[in-house]
């Protein structure tokens, strides 16, 4: 429960300050270009990479981005770009 | 520069990932700041990632880490970029010199005008622009700094009055030339003014619209005399100057002389032909094949010029044909040689102004040239017309 509490605390500190949650709270931004492309920022490692799926961890949970013909346009700890026909993006 | 132009100045690899669990090796490369772009899936088990030279190195121990779980290979397939490329041309210095060579070339040459383009003409032909240009001095082929648009501007109003405005534009190796035709209502306007006698003769009619009559019907004016002046008196006596209207006819005689030869001279050909080339690279022609003479060879011409979209490029390639001739002399009898000098002096009539149909009266004087080879024919005629002429002060 210990980070639980460690998270409310920093969205309250966000809230209160009215500074961005993504910069406070770890939190991973996603971005979605059209159906070509999606950004996400902040993430915490890839766990799966094919042409149908990409998963991702990050502080909310796991974050899968499904279509076809993907790829990874770059990749950095705290970045990733993926191109392709974007079909889904969940949070899970 | 983008992260792709970035890596490619710095160098970079095409590393072929192989085994499972690559996903683990990429996160660890990504932690320890190996930046991959373009990471394809190509097989289940095989990824291609691109990333820069040096960090290929930093990637082995990531490798060797994750000998604990599956096993991940990694290979280089290809490099690309700056370093590699001079590289290459290490080992072939003499495309790399031909290469600097071109493009020093192509520098060097985009200094000069190449092309062109006149565009905005309506009524006046491209070809009497482009020869007004040509006599500014601009022509393919001249430094572009040796251009003063200025000038060439201020010359092709002076050369050309039918132009209202131009604008010479120095777009690198083309040069567009904007021009815009003068109304023709702009020229005809009228102001305050006199009428005076465009040609010489005896005045029979004369009806002053406004202004002072200068002269009475009956007198005899020559070219440029004063007809109707444009002062007059207002209705209260003012003094006023104003556009001179008015008709003024008059007889006029009018002459033209016509020429015809009394022999006829004819080319036959003898049927021997040849063939010359001329290739033409902005001023400079160079033939390929002897010329003939013009007077003993007929010669057809064939050009074919290079265009780029509407803009005319300075090279064109021109066929000239040679047919040889013998030339033979036929007498023509004395009537047809008049009636054809007789036609030629009405075409000079015609030239003049004078309609056939219009005429009081005609003269016609046939003699003999000198040589005794042809005739002349010399055509007076006599007609009425308008010769009043407005020019504004």
């Amino acid at each position: 429960m210990r980070p639980a509490v460690s998270q409310n605390l920093k969205r309250r500190f966000a809230q209160a300050l009215d500074l961005p949650p993504s910069a406070v709270l770890d939190q991973a931004v996603v971005q979605i270009m059209g159906d070509g492309q999606v950004k996400i920022i902040n993430h915490k490692g890839l766990v799966q990479y094919t042409t149908a799926l990409v998963k991702l961890r990050s502080v909310q949970g796991m974050i899968e981005v499904g279509g076809s013909e993907l790829e990874i346009a770059s990749f950095s700890a705290q970045e990733i770009t993926i191109r392709g026909r974007i079909v889904q993006v969940m949070l899970r | 520069m983008s992260s792709f132009m970035w890596l490619w100045w710095q160098g970079y690899v095409t590393v072929c990932l192989r085994g499972a669990g690559i996903e683990r090796v990429l996160n660890r490369a990504a932690q320890a700041g190996v930046a991959m772009v373009k990471v394809e899936r190509v097989t289940s088990d095989a990824v291609l990632a691109r990333m820069a030279a040096e960090d290929f190195r930093r990637l082995r121990p990531l490798l060797r880490e994750s000998a604990n779980g599956p096993r991940v290979s990694a290979s280089i397939l290809d490099r690309h970029g700056l370093p590699f490329l001079l590289r290459k041309f290490r080992r072939r210095l003499f495309l790399a010199l031909g290469l600097g060579l071109a493009a020093a070339v192509v520098v060097y040459l985009s200094n000069f005008v190449w092309f062109i383009q006149v565009t905005g003409n309506e009524t006046l032909a491209v070809e009497a622009i482009k020869a007004a240009v040509e006599d500014t001095g601009l022509r393919a082929g001249i430094p572009r700094r040796s251009m003063d648009t200025r000038s060439i501007e201020r010359q092709l109003l002076e050369q050309l009055p039918d132009l209202a405005w131009v604008q010479v534009k120095n777009r690198g190796i083309k040069v567009e030339i904007q021009v815009m035709e003068r109304d023709v209502e702009e020229t005809s306007a009228q102001g305050a003014g006199h009428v005076y006698a465009k040609r010489d003769g005896l005045v029979t009619e004369l009806l002053v619209l406004q202004g002072t009559a200068q002269i009475r019907e009956g007198d005899t004016v020559r070219k440029d005399d004063l007809l109707i002046s444009g002062m007059y008196y207002d209705r209260q006596g003012r003094r006023q100057f104003g556009a001179a209207r008015g008709i003024v006819k008059a007889r006029v005689w009018y002459q033209a002389v016509g020429e015809a030869s009394l022999v006829r001279w004819e080319a036959r050909k003898t049927g021997i032909r040849h063939r010359q080339y001329v290739l033409t690279i902005g001023p400079f022609s160079i033939p390929l094949g002897r010329s003939y003479p013009r007077e003993t060879h007929q010669i057809t011409k064939r050009s074919w010029q290079l265009y780029l979209g509407s803009a005319m490029a300075p090279l064109s390639w021109t066929r000239l044909d040679y047919e040889e001739v013998e030339w033979t002399a036929e007498g023509i009898p004395a009537s047809e040689a008049e009636r054809t000098a007789y036609e030629l002096a009405w075409e000079s009539l015609a030239r003049q102004g004078v309609e056939r149909d219009k005429i009081l009266e005609e003269k016609r004087t046939v003699e003999p040239l000198t040589d005794a080879d042809g005739i002349r024919v010399t055509v007076q005629v006599e007609v009425l017309e308008d010769i009043g002429q407005f020019l504004g002060q």
